[in-house]
């Protein structure tokens, strides 16, 4: 997932599967709605305000991502 | 003073939310509705809750300028128009892409002012009539993820005052409402969660609008009381911007 056109300050390497990304300083809910339209644009999948709450880390995000595909 | 008795309304997107809402409060006042929406069951569940009779439906994509012409050609002279047809998308500036800012102001602003340019040109707007727009206090504010749709609904406000001038001379008054968040069909398909709207409700000292409150400042700019009114935006949020 392209998160280098969500953050603009985030240490993407420092990211791991399991981290709940709304713990990063940077997340917010333009971040959010960043992260929708990045889903939207890299793989066509238009995530629910639902679904993109009930994540809490990147790795449940990629499986409800996936789960569209 | 509410009267809509022998009008001839047209209301676009009527097949849900503030259309919809819009062209049962109007034809409960005695008007004749043409109701125009792109979703055929939807459209007839709204044609079935109407008052009176003779109302008719049309399925029309109005982003589509074959299938807008084919409706305009089949509408009756027109004493009223409630343009609610709109679409919503919102996300951070660095996502925006020609097709999608296309699609959204295809929608909310240019398949409304080419309605209104056919309407004048065949002579289906009558001398007297009311054209209301609906846009949105985003149109007048700056929130972050917005700027498809407020600068869409800009680009109107911006219609509306010059369409308002330019068609004085024939008696016919151009105005737009402006709502904050309303609770809506349209709200509900967005991308933005229950709770952040519950979260915004604070901002607004009367509360977040219902679908009525917006059909009633249209019932009003439809009326002949408003006859005095033109080139107005009317801004219906509970308040939210006084705070």
């Amino acid at each position: 997932m392209k998160f280098e056109d969500v953050f603009e300050e985030t240490d993407l390497t420092a990211l791991e599967p399991d981290m709940p990304f709304r713990d990063l300083d940077e997340w917010s809910s333009m971040a959010a709605l960043g992260t929708m339209a990045m889903v939207s644009d890299e793989y066509d999948v238009e995530l629910t305000a639902e679904e993109m709450r009930s994540a809490s880390t990147f790795r449940e995000l990629f499986e409800t991502v996936k789960s569209h595909l | 003073m509410f009267t809509l008795q022998g009008k001839e309304i047209l209301v676009t997107g009527a097949s849900s939310g503030i259309g919809r809402t819009a062209a049962c409060m109007a034809a409960a006042r005695g008007a004749r509705m043409t109701l125009l929406a792109r979703n055929e069951e939807r459209l007839r569940q709204t044609m079935e809750s109407l008052d009176g009779d003779g109302h008719r439906t049309m399925v029309c994509d109005l982003t589509d300028e074959d299938s807008l012409k084919e409706a305009v050609a089949q509408m009756p002279p027109l004493d009223g128009l409630v343009l609610c047809a709109g679409i919503n998308e919102f996300m951070p500036v660095k996502f925006i892409r020609q097709d999608k800012l296309e699609r959204v102001f295809q929608t909310n602003c240019f398949a409304h002012l080419l309605l209104v340019q056919l309407l004048l040109k065949r002579k289906k707007v009558n001398p007297g009539a009311s054209i209301v727009f609906v846009s949105s206090v985003s149109s007048l504010m700056g929130v972050p993820g917005t700027l498809m749709y407020a600068a869409s609904k800009g680009a109107v406000n911006s219609a509306v005052r010059v369409l308002a001038s330019e068609l004085a001379p024939q008696g016919i008054r151009v105005n737009a409402v402006c709502p904050g968040i309303v609770r809506s069909e349209m709200l509900a398909g967005t991308n933005i969660t229950e709770e952040a709207f519950t979260g915004q409700e604070r901002q607004y000292p009367l509360g977040l609008g219902r679908p009525e409150d917006v059909g009633f400042a249209a019932l009003f700019h439809l009326c002949d009381g408003s006859r005095w009114l033109t080139g107005q935006t009317m801004v219906l949020d509970g308040g939210m911007t006084l705070i």
